[in-house]
């Protein structure tokens, strides 16, 4: 595989969509922080389901600033959906602080308590889930590891939550390598459970086993390049900063710190 | 013992290369398991396997970090998970510390003691975050239960022992068994190794 492919098919192992918008330029810890936020409004706020509503609501609004609406949405339905079919089948039903009866559907009652709260836990993840996708869409996580790096962090951190991202790739063409070697020796891996099971440990083992062994190469490269050294290290990539950023954060921060306390103390 | 205790980032460069290596260990083998199809997830092999050989410390930070990638490339929820993830790596160096990962069936008996720490910190997730619904087949059986008349933490607590119990479990196994294929040319560059061998 040449280089520049395999650079590609890493931007493609992220959910990360490029893009110009202020909300892409805004710094990466106010956007990890918003998450932080809307998490606390969501489930130690004022609890009203109105006010989860607006949250999703607004975070649409901003997915559709940035020009990520489509995928913001994509992500939205895909993993609240089968969230929302369980939660209010089975509250709706079996939730045990149901009383009211809402209907009746082939013999089934369905309750009022329980669909409520299935209502209440879906606004909450909702509002969860579309300010994470707000993070995760609008920010390269070369950017947030950068950003974390420049805040103080050890670079080793940054080594440790950038290298896996670049590997994943390479990763997942050896367990295709190891799928068809062990094909050709005559591996089922399709075919009922027990067979399925059987396919495991050839298929696992070799992959972990050259890992692990490979590890050994990778820390002498990392060595012979200075990973060690204990100089001050420099980043290509500069993330900026502004003081507008820097205070917005801080209030998002103070609002966190108010409804925590208001919590403990209500 | 005092070699851990001067703490965070002193970890030798094999040990963040075992780290690194580890957490895509997790997430490639968790998608390979979901594409044969098999009822357990697998995506903590990796944690467990730098829990054995590295220590609690760096086992916990592997899965932290797996769950906050895995949140960043595929879905958000997975990160949702990390404290869990963390706790599956600390339980699994502690394990191997007392000793629990010489044999296959010390290496089982591991699996049990994960699995119970696993619950304690997946089963609050779980319930006050998700409602104790997740969108999964797990979620039949807590239906099951609810339906039997237990109260949602119950069910909640047995829905997440039983549908773990098998993962851990073979999860340790492979563990066992990798660290016992490693040519003990690379199994000593460990920092941890004299607890897993015999």
């Amino acid at each position: 595989m040449s280089q520049p492919e395999k650079n590609r098919r890493n931007d493609d192992a992220v959910l990360y969509i490029r893009g110009e918008t202020w909300l892409h330029k805004s710094h990466p810890f106010n956007k990890l922080i918003y998450v932080l936020l809307t998490g606390v409004v969501a489930y130690l706020g004022p609890e009203t389901m109105l006010l989860e509503g607006c949250c999703i609501a607004l975070n649409f609004a901003l997915a559709v600033q940035a020009g990520i609406f489509r995928a913001a949405w994509g992500l939205f339905w895909r993993t609240m959906l089968p969230l929302a079919l369980f939660m209010t089948a089975i509250h709706g039903i079996f939730y045990p602080d149901n009383l009211t009866v809402l209907f009746s559907l082939f013999g089934q009652y369905y309750y009022l308590e329980g669909f409520v709260y299935a209502g209440n836990i879906l606004l909450q993840l909702g509002a969860l889930l579309t300010a994470s996708a707000l993070l995760v869409f609008l920010t390269n996580p070369a950017d947030l590891i950068s950003a974390m790096t420049q805040a103080g962090c050890p670079p080793s951190l940054a080594y440790l939550t950038g290298s896996p991202l670049q590997l994943l790739s390479v990763m997942r063409a050896r367990i295709q390598t190891i799928q068809a070697a062990q094909r050709a020796r005559g591996l089922e891996s399709e075919g009922n459970l027990v067979v399925r099971f059987r396919a495991l440990f050839p298929l696992v083992v070799p992959l972990v086993l050259g890992s692990l062994i490979e590890i050994e190469q990778r820390s002498i490269a990392l060595e012979i390049r200075g990973f060690n050294s204990p100089g001050p290290k420099t980043s290509w990539r500069i993330i900026e900063d502004t003081a507008r950023q820097r205070a917005l954060r801080l209030l998002m921060l103070c609002v966190i710190f108010l409804l925590v306390i208001l919590r403990i103390f209500s | 013992m005092a070699q851990q205790n001067t703490v965070k980032f002193t970890f030798s460069t094999m040990t963040l290369a075992l780290i690194a290596m580890a957490i895509v260990l997790n997430i490639a083998i968790g998608q390979l398991v979901a594409l044969l199809k098999l009822p357990i997830f697998l995506d903590s092999i990796g944690t467990v396997l730098v829990g054995i050989l590295a220590g609690p410390l760096a086992g916990g930070l592997t899965g932290l970090l797996t769950n906050l990638i895995w949140g960043m490339v595929s879905s958000p929820v997975a990160a949702a998970f990390s404290p869990v993830a963390m706790v599956i790596g600390i339980a699994a160096g502690l394990c191997a510390k007392y000793g629990l990962f010489k044999t296959w069936w010390l290496a089982v008996l591991s699996g049990v003691i994960i699995t119970f720490f696993n619950a304690v910190v997946a089963v609050p997730i779980r319930l006050y975050m998700f409602g104790g619904i997740t969108g999964s087949g797990a979620d039949f059986m807590t239906a099951y239960m609810l339906a039997l008349g237990k109260d949602l933490f119950g069910s909640v607590v047995v829905t997440v022992f039983t549908s773990n119990l098998l993962d851990k479990v073979v999860t340790a196994l492979l563990a066992w068994a990798v660290v016992k294929g490693l040519p003990s040319r690379t199994l000593h560059r460990f920092s941890r190794e004299k607890r897993v061998a015999t």
